[in-house]
């Protein structure tokens, strides 16, 4: 019944395996760019305020395959040499999760009240000390859950680096497809093998959900 | 104690504090009152420095707050100040929110600076609440956590910014009690308040203040039977009913 999946179970998890690679250097590179793109954002520099803003703009208005297409054909183009799939792949990511990330940062940041911080300072605490012990641990609270749901859509999102030829998950059912005709089982493992990391990991945001309700 | 000579201060081309003059002795209490928007938060955090401002001078116990070789964080520590939104830390408990700035900046030791927070959470009435977070605490209770927070510091002055201005009618009492014998116990206290209750108990001087400029000031009695100026005798018919 399962003869398709079973047959090339090392192919499909070679594919699994290749998409648990671009999520992991998409989120490496998306977070610390994220980092900074959320503190460009809050910046009073109106020289980073500015450019940071309309890259953030620029690419939450287009869609993330129009990225992916666009850095892979493009950018050879201009740089005049061919680029490979993977790194491609993974630089597109970088560049849009990022800004995602660095929204969910602002946001972050931005629900500290200035008079919580103004607290710290009334009692002596010096600006690396109100920092360290009061904003960033607000801050990372508030913004943990939202962190953990964009990351599981960075993952879901690396199934997009099928459209320039990377062999990923849904890549791989699609060439066993074509082969062995078995589409039911195959887009149904395929199904299955991402509601179960997803799941997993809304699993996670939702217990840091409820430790912020109970202020712990 | 604390000596503001000729403050000004502006938000660009508004002009919030006008030459304020104010002296306050040590162990006085001074009460502040006026419209919203008249400068009394401002020439608050003037004092300890949250806000910087243009021309004149303020002295906390002789050191100047807007010279800038003064260090801001030493004199702040010396300052305790109560909000109007208690502005508590929301991931500690109260026993944390208050031992936080003794064990960072004093370096008490964990033992010591939690002996003195339950004393003071003793001191406010509500020691059983060490290990609750501000979310489950009422806001008069929250306000009472944020007190103990300023003292623990051991500071020479404390400051209230509208400390009961956000609280229901049935929890002021029990912060202004707390505030009341702090005053009697001879803290030097800033307070800005419509609590008339509470100026005609403790306050040594009431200020009234409007549009940036101290209009009116006396001790008690004097300023509630004939206020001089017609704003003063306007503002004080409102909130007196």
């Amino acid at each position: 019944m399962f003869d398709a999946v079973v047959n090339n179970f090392p192919f499909l998890m070679g594919g699994f395996w290749v998409t648990v690679k671009l999520a992991f250097f998409a989120l490496a590179g998306g977070i610390p760019l994220g980092i900074l793109v959320g503190l460009g954002r809050i910046s009073h520099n109106k020289w980073v305020y500015y450019p940071v803003t309309f890259y953030v703009n620029l690419i939450r208005n287009i869609p993330l395959i129009l990225v992916i297409f666009w850095f892979y054909f493009v950018m050879p183009i201009i740089i005049g040499s061919p680029l490979d799939p993977f790194p491609s792949a993974v630089i597109s990511f970088i560049i849009f999760e990022a800004t995602y990330f660095g929204e969910i940062i602002r946001a972050g940041y931005q629900s500290v009240s200035k008079g919580q911080i103004e607290a710290g300072y009334s009692t002596g605490l010096n600006y690396i000390q109100t920092t360290r012990y009061i904003l960033i641990p607000i801050a990372l609270r508030r913004m943990l859950p939202s962190m953990i749901t964009q990351a599981i859509v960075t993952y879901q999102d690396t199934c997009l680096a099928f459209v320039i030829g990377l062999p990923e998950l849904i890549r791989r059912a699609t060439i066993v497809d074509n082969l062995e005709v078995r589409s039911v089982q195959l887009y149904g493992f395929v199904a299955v093998v991402f509601f179960i990391t997803c799941y997993i990991g809304s699993l996670m945001s939702r217990r840091f959900e409820v430790k912020e309700q109970e202020g712990g | 104690m604390i000596q503001i000579k000729d403050i000004s201060k502006w938000y660009g081309d508004f002009n919030v504090l006008k030459d304020i003059n104010e002296e306050v002795e040590q162990g006085q209490t001074v009460v502040v009152c006026g419209p919203s928007g008249s400068g009394k938060s401002t020439l608050l955090r003037c004092i300890n420095g949250l806000e910087p401002f243009q021309e004149g001078e303020i002295f906390v116990d002789g050191v100047s707050v807007g010279d800038r070789t003064t260090n801001l964080y030493k004199l702040r520590t010396e300052i305790g100040m109560v909000f109007q939104r208690f502005e508590l830390y929301p991931h500690m408990t109260a026993l944390q929110n208050i031992t936080l700035a003794p064990i960072k900046v004093r370096n008490k030791s964990k033992k010591e600076a939690k002996a003195k927070a339950m004393e003071l959470l003793e001191r406010v009435g509500i020691p059983d609440k060490a290990n609750a977070y501000p979310a489950n605490l009422s806001g008069g209770q929250q306000q009472r956590v944020a007190i103990a927070r300023s003292l623990a510091m051991e500071p020479k002055i404390m400051m209230f910014d509208e400390p009961t201005s956000a609280l229901d009618p049935e929890m002021i009492k029990e912060v202004l009690e707390v505030m009341i014998n702090l005053s009697k116990s001879g803290m030097t206290m800033i307070v800005v308040t419509h609590e008339m209750g509470f100026a005609r108990e403790v306050a040594d001087e009431i200020i009234f203040m409007d549009e940036g400029s101290i209009i009116e000031r006396g001790t008690d009695i004097s300023f509630f039977q004939n206020p001089e100026s017609p704003r003063t005798k306007d503002f004080l018919d409102k909130i007196l009913i």
